[in-house]
């Protein structure tokens, strides 16, 4: 009772601000509320056992990211643009695509199970579920090798990033 | 949970959350007294005897004054943005052990508000979101020196943040534990600043840059930027930036006092009361340093985070590693 | 310990947080707004990664959403140096404005 009451308001916290993400003037706004999607969905992550996850989405996305792009918005000054949304048909378009992509996903979520009716029950949860020892466990035995892929993504990142910000184009 | 429990928590954070807002004030009365006798001077005396009651009036006077809003001002994020700093200071308070457990009534209660077993990654995460505060209160005045000390202080604080999280890795990876109150539990024979001495050092530089205080203070370098994000901040909202400020230093002080001073653990005296005394000479180490270094220049300090602290903490964090590795 | 809430009403949460993040990348014309979208978007797919996780009982969808942030991580800063490149030089941060192939 008590977790579904969570979730419902954690879920409505999260849509309100992702809609005012898309349809705000202001980027600073939408920044801010785009940190509140953020942070709901860490909650959501808390309810569904995944403590580290969670923990993660605050520090690396809310506490690192967006202020980059906070940061990014201040230094710029960018301010909102006349009109908010791309005229024309676009427009159009743009939401009949997104409603179609709406449609589409429902109806693959609402779809029964292929190995039997209806949602299969949920797996009991071994102890250490979603705990950094656990989730350590698997990252650097399972997928040691897509790790160490990452770091040097990050690495090119760092030195694209350098680049762009050094060189003039254009 | 039962009521006891309830109870029990109730009181814990009133009596931590208590602490702290009454500690404020003092801390406050120690800066300008300590100030005040190293640079020649006695600082405040006059209200109260020694001067302690000086910030008390200052608080009542903070209540009394008109509280500004600028015209052209963002209103509801100027409105937020203090808020933000102190719930985020506060709310990293909450984890901070100062104290094994007592047996109070039958019951057995540990000394710390919530022991949850990712608590480093808690503080970490509530700290991020204490530059939002800063960050947040610069833009929304809409005004130039508080956007400069914004802007200021969000790169200041990602990029010390970095430092300081990686030099918390060396005592985790001793303890095995993201517990704080484990982590505080572990040092009963040995305090971490033996073995991680050099991360102990760079912790503390960094939580001088992320408290924004001296000399680091460059977000409100008052000869360059006026007060820097606070300048436009008035009445009750200065008063809570001022809180976040003191707040956030009694948290990055119990952070380093429980993973490298011995936490709670001394002789003779009870748990909490040797907290308490190595609170105050952290902060009293933190006044030291406001009165003894000259502000640094701004691409001084992103150099010294990046170049000196950044690396520092991984040569740290690989040593500790091997160190472990072939004692086993 | 049965999950009270079923596993169908997460993926029809991260369904509505996508589409809405779909809406942001196609009417919008801020390019910053178009990035909060994606990631928006990024961030609904982590919400069914990490309910399916939980649904298996099994790590590998953390693995997943990790690897998910690194990559956000690495897009937004090439991103923001990109944005922060273009309005060097035009002034714009709109999409619209940004229609040459050569500057």
């Amino acid at each position: 009772m008590f977790e579904t009451l969570l979730f419902g308001m954690l879920a409505g916290i999260a849509i309100g601000c992702a809609l005012g993400v898309v349809f705000h003037r202001n980027p600073v706004h939408c920044a801010l509320l785009l940190v509140g999607v953020l942070i709901s969905v860490a909650g959501i992550f808390i309810l569904l056992h995944a403590q580290f996850v969670a923990a993660l989405q605050v520090i690396v996305y809310a506490g690192a990211i967006m202020v980059l792009f906070l940061f990014v918005v201040m230094l710029l000054n960018i301010k909102g643009e006349t009109p908010l949304l791309t005229p024309g048909a676009a427009k159009f378009f743009g939401f009949l695509f997104a409603l179609i992509v709406f449609v589409e996903l429902i109806w693959t979520a609402v779809q029964p199970s292929p190995e039997g009716q209806g949602m299969p029950d949920a797996a009991p949860l071994p102890a250490d579920f979603g705990s950094p020892a656990a989730l350590g466990r698997v990252l650097y035995t399972v997928w040691l090798y897509p790790f160490e892929i990452t770091s040097i993504l990050l690495l090119v990142a760092v030195v694209g990033a350098v680049v762009l910000a050094k060189r003039k184009f254009f | 949970m039962d009521l006891a429990t309830l109870i029990e928590a109730v009181v814990k954070v009133h009596v931590v959350l208590g602490f702290v807002l009454l500690g404020v004030p003092l801390i406050v009365w120690m800066e300008r007294k300590v100030l005040g006798h190293m640079q020649d001077r006695i600082g405040p005396q006059r209200v109260g005897p020694y001067g302690l009651l000086q910030t008390i009036a200052d608080g009542i006077k903070l209540f009394m004054k008109e509280d500004i809003l600028p015209t052209q001002a963002d209103k509801v994020v100027y409105f937020l943005a203090p808020g933000i700093a102190v719930v985020t200071a506060l709310a990293a308070m909450t984890v901070i052990p100062f104290g094994d457990t007592v047996t109070l009534f039958g019951r057995e209660i540990p000394l710390r508000i919530t022991d949850v077993n990712i608590a480093i990654l808690f503080l970490l995460g509530a700290t991020s979101m204490g530059v939002y505060g800063i960050v947040l209160g610069g833009w929304a005045s809409n005004s130039k020196y508080p956007l400069l000390g914004g802007l200021r202080s969000s790169a200041q604080m990602i990029s010390y943040e970095l430092a300081q999280g990686i030099s918390l890795i060396g005592v985790i990876m001793i303890t095995g534990s993201l517990s704080l109150s484990e982590i505080g539990r572990q040092q009963e024979k040995l305090w971490f600043i033996v073995p991680q001495f050099f991360a102990f050092v760079i912790y503390v530089v960094c939580s001088v840059a992320e408290t924004n205080r001296a000399p680091f203070d460059l977000a409100e370098a008052e000869t360059e930027l006026v007060a820097g994000f606070h300048t436009e901040f008035s009445s009750m909202k200065f008063a809570l930036y001022f809180l976040a400020e003191y707040a956030n230093m009694m948290v990055v002080s119990g952070v380093a006092i429980t993973c490298f001073l011995g936490a709670w653990h001394g002789p003779l005296l009870p748990g909490p009361l040797w907290f308490l005394i190595k609170l105050t000479c952290f902060l009293f180490f933190y006044i030291w340093l406001r009165a003894t270094f000259p502000r640094l220049r701004y691409d001084q300090l992103m150099a010294f985070g990046w170049k000196v602290l950044l690396p520092a903490s991984l040569l740290n964090l690989a040593a500790t590693a091997i160190v472990l590795t072939v004692m086993g | 310990m049965a999950p009270t809430v079923p596993l169908v009403w997460y993926q029809i949460l991260a369904a509505v947080l996508f589409t809405i993040g779909v809406v942001g990348v196609l009417v919008r014309r801020s390019a910053l707004v178009i990035f909060m979208s994606i990631e928006l978007m990024l961030n609904a797919v982590n919400l069914s990664f990490v309910a399916f996780s939980r649904q298996h009982a099994s790590m590998d969808g953390h693995i997943f959403v990790f690897f998910v942030m690194a990559v956000a991580a690495a897009e937004v800063a090439i991103g923001l140096a990109i944005i922060v490149a273009i309005f060097r030089n035009k002034e714009t941060a709109s999409v619209d404005d940004v229609h040459l192939l050569k500057g």
